[in-house]
């Protein structure tokens, strides 16, 4: 039994399942699970206004464990193959906790919010009539 | 005998056209009614200490008609901003001390934006404002002038008193003429447009009236589905005043004699530069809360040769259209989009403006859409309040 154990255990790490980690706690939030991070995201105000600047609040963990830095932030329109016309900035506010300030989107229709953390890019879309 | 002539003339009179409204979805209504409701709410500026103050409003339409701000006295704002032709003028291209680049923008609803001039190199109508004050090409003046005239000039410097709650003579040439900006900002935050047939049939579907809503002409009604359906163009001239406010370019030449237009490019450059920016110390917003937008701007390379979605209300009237005014009438705008030629366009722009390959009868119904954005009955407009006296 013991040795099906082990050998479940080296089979996981061998397929490179991801560990478990918890974000800080973000209510009412967007939740992406990456191979190597879970990120939690709302928008200030939820949802995120149509061609308004906004912020968005970020809640980020490593599955190593590891201290997370900040992201960079940033959406953009697949159909329309461009993005914002602003650049976030992005301040720490408690460790794995973030603010993006400065966001703005200027068209309706189906944007992608994309988070880069610790060289992974994790994204998910919302779409704003 | 009189009644069979009556009855006979019942019957004779021409019968009325029984109003129709198309069959719009549920998703093209949604889409409409994000067009309003009309007028917005006034909201001061609060990068402006005199925003929305009567003595400020009526010391800068005095200022706005007056040669007296251009060094040689021939111009004034209402030269090229002319209120009868939609604050704009029917030159294609700004008439100063020389020929300049580009169209006069109109003013109308010019308070709603968050980017100034067509390349959005200012982010507040103050420092807009000054801009033609200043520059050589233009009225050519400078703050020592500016103050001058306030000074010198009795009714102004009593309108000055009142409006920024301080005696002018204690004050110094370059605050003088930024206040002077402020003055006119405020007054052109007054130049509104009027209620259309268009409010009248968006309100009517909002609140379920198809009776009322169906007193816009059928061409119009079909021209607003093309405009929020097949045309895309909700996209970029979106709510109630029919524009994003950001820069796009839609394939319009930006090579002149003089050289190229940057655009946006060039726009964001100046912006950069200048200190009388939301995040400058003319801001009068002491949390510089209005900044946002300027701190956050970022240049990009696709930026070269964009310019400003203009609004649309009361466009009929604007003409000439593009920021080089290099169409003449609405029907030219539209045969634009539908002929558009894609090597026009920069390869990391819009993807979504194509072809729109549109029929006579489609360009005539846009056209008509465009048509019921103007007041059918014009009133007295900002121009006509009161002046320093």
């Amino acid at each position: 039994m013991r040795s099906l154990a082990s050998s479940l255990v080296l089979l996981l790490a061998a397929t490179g399942a991801a560990e478990a980690c918890e974000p800080p706690r973000l209510d009412a939030s967007t939740r992406i699970d990456g191979k190597r991070h879970v990120l939690l995201f709302r928008g200030v105000p939820s949802p995120p206004p149509l061609n308004t600047s906004f912020a968005v609040e970020i809640a980020v963990c490593a599955r190593d464990g590891a201290s997370v830095a900040a992201p960079r932030v940033d959406a953009w329109m697949p159909a329309h193959r461009h993005g914002m016309n602003y650049r976030p900035s992005v301040v720490a506010r408690a460790p794995g906790s973030f603010r993006a300030d400065g966001l703005l989107l200027h068209m309706p229709g189906r944007w992608e919010f994309v988070f880069e953390v610790g060289g992974e890019r994790l994204t998910a879309t919302q779409t704003l009539d | 005998m009189r009644v069979a002539v009556a009855l006979l003339a019942i019957l004779l009179a021409p019968i009325p056209a029984v109003a129709e409204l198309l069959d719009f979805s549920g998703a093209e209504w949604a889409r409409i009614v994000r067009h309003g409701p009309w007028p917005l709410p006034f909201r001061a500026d609060p990068s402006n200490r005199v925003s929305g103050d009567a003595d400020a409003i009526a010391l800068g339409r005095t200022l706005f008609f007056d040669t007296r701000l251009a060094r040689d006295g021939r111009l004034s704002c209402a030269t090229c901003h002319d209120p009868a032709l939609g604050w704009s003028e029917q030159r294609a291209r700004s008439e100063g001390r020389t020929t300049l680049t580009r169209n006069t923008p109109s003013l109308l609803d010019v308070r709603l934006r968050r980017w100034f001039g067509w390349d959005g190199a200012h982010d507040n109508l103050w420092a807009t404002s000054l801009r033609p004050i200043l520059d050589p090409r233009e009225f050519a003046s400078d703050p020592t002038a500016i103050a001058d005239l306030l000074r010198g000039d009795g009714k102004l410097s009593a309108c000055y008193d009142r409006a920024f709650g301080r005696d002018i003579a204690g004050v110094d040439a370059e605050t003088l003429a930024i206040d002077a900006a402020k003055a006119l900002a405020a007054f052109q935050e007054t130049i509104d447009s009027a209620r259309t047939p268009f409010d009248d049939f968006r309100d009517a579907l909002d609140r379920g009236d198809r009776i009322a809503a169906a007193r816009l002409p059928l061409a119009a009604q079909r021209g607003v589905r093309l405009f929020v359906g097949k045309g895309n163009c909700a996209f970029c001239h979106l709510g109630p005043a029919f524009t994003n406010g950001e820069f796009h370019s839609i394939g319009i030449p930006f090579f002149t004699a003089e050289g190229a237009d940057g655009g946006r490019h060039a726009g964001i450059k100046t912006l950069q530069s200048s200190k009388l920016t939301l995040l400058g110390p003319w801001n009068d917003d002491p949390d510089l809360a209005p900044g946002t937008a300027t701190r956050h701007v970022d240049p990009q390379h696709r930026n070269f040769g964009e310019f400003r979605v203009p609004g649309l209300r009361d466009v009929a009237r604007t003409a000439p259209y593009m920021h080089d005014g290099s169409l003449a009438s609405l029907r030219d705008v539209v045969k634009h989009y539908s002929d558009l030629d894609p090597d026009r366009l920069h390869n990391d722009g819009e993807a979504i403006l194509v072809p729109l390959k549109l029929s006579e009868s489609e360009i005539d119904d846009l056209v008509a859409f465009l048509e019921s954005l103007s007041p059918t009955v014009r009133t007295s407009d900002a121009s006509s309040g009161p002046r320093c006296n």
